[in-house]
């Protein structure tokens, strides 16, 4: 008889209880890892909304100019360090940008707003705005259009009017503000699609025009063909003032840029400024945006920029999100630690129950001849087996999970997207996908389950067979 | 032939501030195959004594000498072993361990001692078969009666045949037909494997069976009678 083979029978002598302790660690393991896969997913996404569709990772900036954004902290677009810059290694482009502020009005309605000056070809190689072009809206005309149209179903005709002026980037989020599944999507988004279809224009250099976010054109009340107003203070104190047709309607993912930004052809935009030739920055497409591949491109162009200008990456530019990114991380694995420490008391249970009821049991296999080495070696393997059927239940369930998340983030609607709108976030929940925290979870268990085998391990020990007969 | 000498035993207690002579200065010799009882009343130091003799328990003075060994030179993990291969145990509540069945609980102690598959399974079915329980080679204790599970402890005691058994009322939990089998069997094993039985007992059908007598009384012998 193998000490697994005696191990394994022992662990179902009290089936429900190694039941109990083995579903406690599934529970455990499944939601440390499925917890930790969203929140780490959400990070991810949030940084990525931030730095695609406004930083990127790495910047060169004026040297004053992240302390004190004013315009005449800003640097002349030099063509020869933008070569120099292209050929290193990790930088796929570069992409200039002239960004200020200003005060935007459309007859009574004035906000203050974010002012991009871009060149719209190159911002694709980063922000990629023309996808984030809004396409479809939900305006009074279309929904009437759906309601008229008989072969739609009554329920879209019910729900399409709850989403009144709601915009929207892709197809498929209409379709799911809609209820429409993937199976009827054939069928009706065709006809949906044409009537609510939202068409935009272009930016170009050398052409005034704007893009406006969807935010900022909702409460302006600006549609596409309007003039939107622009006065601000110009390089050297100037006075900066224009007004421009509303070429299109932009979504950002992050509501906070999408109710401020107004982005102008750069040429136009230093026009605008009278700063003609100037950037606040040039941002930097890479290939491996790793860490540890960020800290060399940084240090490596920091090596070629000089004087007035410096090298920023995307943890710089977005220290407020990182750090509240930090406190929430923080206080999700505060939350991991009282799960298990829960947890760990449930083990430590079990454990003591099996040592109490057993003690007689160990006294005899001692007596008889069972070496206290191969007694420990026999409970050793079945705590482990305790721990590893949990452990790999919850890794297995887990894993299906995440993965089917990673392909399909949870995306929120109606009221709930509301709420996550107005709290800045994008109303998704995103997923990380199989990744070192696995790792550290699993290890966080196994070590729960050697702690809480000390205690059987010491009393076997330390026990006195007679004493262990007579229990 | 001497294969277990007591000599000038003594076991105390302190608990708190009592003594407790257990055993008082006890001096026993046994013979290979022996079927010897030990008698007296409850306290009068019977398993306490027992328990020594087994290397269960230690000695406050005095030596338990095992087929030449002193017990009290040997360190805990030899002792195990010494255990294992020259003592067989069977306890007043069988023990037999719940998760093996009655053919891998005879066969433990073999499998302790890696002996091959197939010494072990022609003496688990000898030793079974002598108990009478060779169709519950399958039956795990608790498919057992009682007297049954008595009749397993008694082959595993004798699985690797030691040099004696050491049985703690082994009839206390047993009705008298289950008691009566028993003791045939241990007689007949004993004479036909040679093994020393030496019991701790208040029954008198066991006193009856022992070939040797060995009476205690506040921990000392009163007297030892061998029957012909």
């Amino acid at each position: 008889m193998n000490n697994l083979k005696l191990a394994w029978r022992n662990l179902w002598r009290n089936r429900r209880r190694t039941l109990i302790t083995s579903a406690s660690i599934f529970f455990a393991v499944f939601f440390a890892l499925f917890m930790r896969s969203l929140q780490l997913g959400s990070y991810d996404h949030m940084y990525k909304n931030a730095i695609e569709s406004y930083t990127g990772y790495i910047q060169v900036q004026h040297k004053d100019f992240w302390e004190e954004k004013i315009v005449d902290n800003t640097f002349p677009y030099d063509r020869q360090l933008e070569q120099r810059i292209l050929a290193d290694a990790n930088v796929t482009a570069t992409i200039p940008r002239f960004e200020s502020f200003a005060l935007a009005s459309n007859g009574p309605q004035t906000k203050g707003v974010m002012v991009m000056g871009v060149d719209p070809e190159k911002e694709e190689h980063l922000s990629k705005v023309t996808d984030k072009m809004v396409k479809y809206k939900l305006s009074a005309a279309s929904i009437e259009l759906i309601k008229q149209d008989s072969n739609l179903p009554e329920k879209i005709k019910e729900l399409a009017p709850l989403f009144e002026n709601s915009t929207y980037t892709t197809a498929s989020r209409l379709q799911l503000d809609l209820g429409i599944s993937d199976k009827d999507a054939g069928q009706w988004m065709p006809a949906i699609e044409q009537y609510s279809r939202f068409d935009n224009g272009h930016i170009e250099m050398g052409e005034p025009g704007v893009w406006v976010g969807e935010k900022l054109s909702s409460y302006l009340k600006l549609g596409i063909g309007d003039t939107i107003v622009l006065i601000s203070q110009g390089y050297h104190a100037t006075t900066a003032a224009g007004k421009y047709e509303i070429k299109g309607i932009v979504k950002l993912p992050l509501p906070d840029i999408d109710n401020k930004i107004v982005y102008l052809p750069l040429d136009i935009c230093q026009g605008l400024y009278n700063a003609e030739g100037n950037l606040t920055s040039l941002a930097l497409a890479v290939k491996d945006n790793k860490d540890r591949a960020i800290a060399g491109t940084v240090e490596r162009i920091g090596g070629l920029v000089s004087g007035e200008k410096r090298v920023m990456e995307w943890r710089e530019m977005n220290d407020v999100m990182v750090s509240q990114m930090d406190a929430d991380d923080k206080g999700g694995q505060i939350m991991l630690g009282i799960l298990y420490l829960v947890i760990a008391f449930g083990i430590f249970g079990t454990v003591l129950m099996l040592t109490a009821e057993r003690k007689r049991e160990f006294g005899v296999l001692v007596a008889i001849g069972m070496q206290k080495k191969k007694l420990s070696s026999v409970i050793t393997l079945e705590m482990l087996l305790i721990g590893m059927l949990g452990l790999l239940a919850g890794v297995i369930v887990a894993t299906i999970l995440i993965l089917y998340g990673v392909n399909h983030p949870l995306i929120f609607k109606g009221e709930m997207a509301l709420m996550f709108e107005e709290y800045g976030m994008e109303p998704q929940f995103a997923f990380w996908t199989i990744d070192i925290y696995y790792i550290s979870q699993i290890l966080i268990v196994l070590a729960m389950v050697l702690l809480a085998i000390v205690y059987p391990l010491r009393k076997i020990f330390t026990m006195k067979v007679v004493n262990a007969l007579r229990a | 032939m001497k294969i277990l000498e007591i000599k000038n035993v003594h076991k105390i207690y302190n608990s708190s501030e009592v003594k407790v002579h257990a055993v008082n200065g006890v001096s026993l010799d046994f013979e290979k195959g022996e079927f010897a009882a030990i008698v007296g009343p409850s306290g009068s130091g019977k398993t306490t004594l027992l328990n020594m003799i087994g290397g269960l328990d230690t000695p406050s003075d005095g030596e338990i000498i095992v087929d030449q060994t002193n017990l009290a030179g040997l360190k805990s993990s030899a002792l195990i072993d010494f255990r294992m291969r020259n003592i067989g145990f069977v306890f007043q509540s069988y023990n037999l361990i719940p998760v093996l069945t009655a053919k891998e609980n005879v066969e433990f102690i073999m499998s302790l001692q890696k002996w091959n598959k197939k010494e072990r399974d022609d003496r688990t079915f000898e030793l079974l078969k002598a108990v009478g329980l060779e169709d519950r080679i399958n039956s795990r204790p608790s498919k057992l009666s009682g007297g049954q599970q008595q009749r397993v402890a008694v082959a595993r005691a004798l699985a690797s045949k030691p040099k004696f058994v050491l049985a703690d009322e082994p009839t206390a939990n047993l009705d008298s037909k289950s008691t009566e089998t028993l003791l045939d069997i241990m007689e007949q094993l004993n004479k036909e494997e040679g093994i020393t039985f030496i019991f701790s007992t208040h029954d008198a059908r066991v006193v009856k069976k022992a070939r040797r007598v060995i009476t205690l009384e506040d921990g000392k012998v009163i007297s030892d009678e061998r029957k012909n």
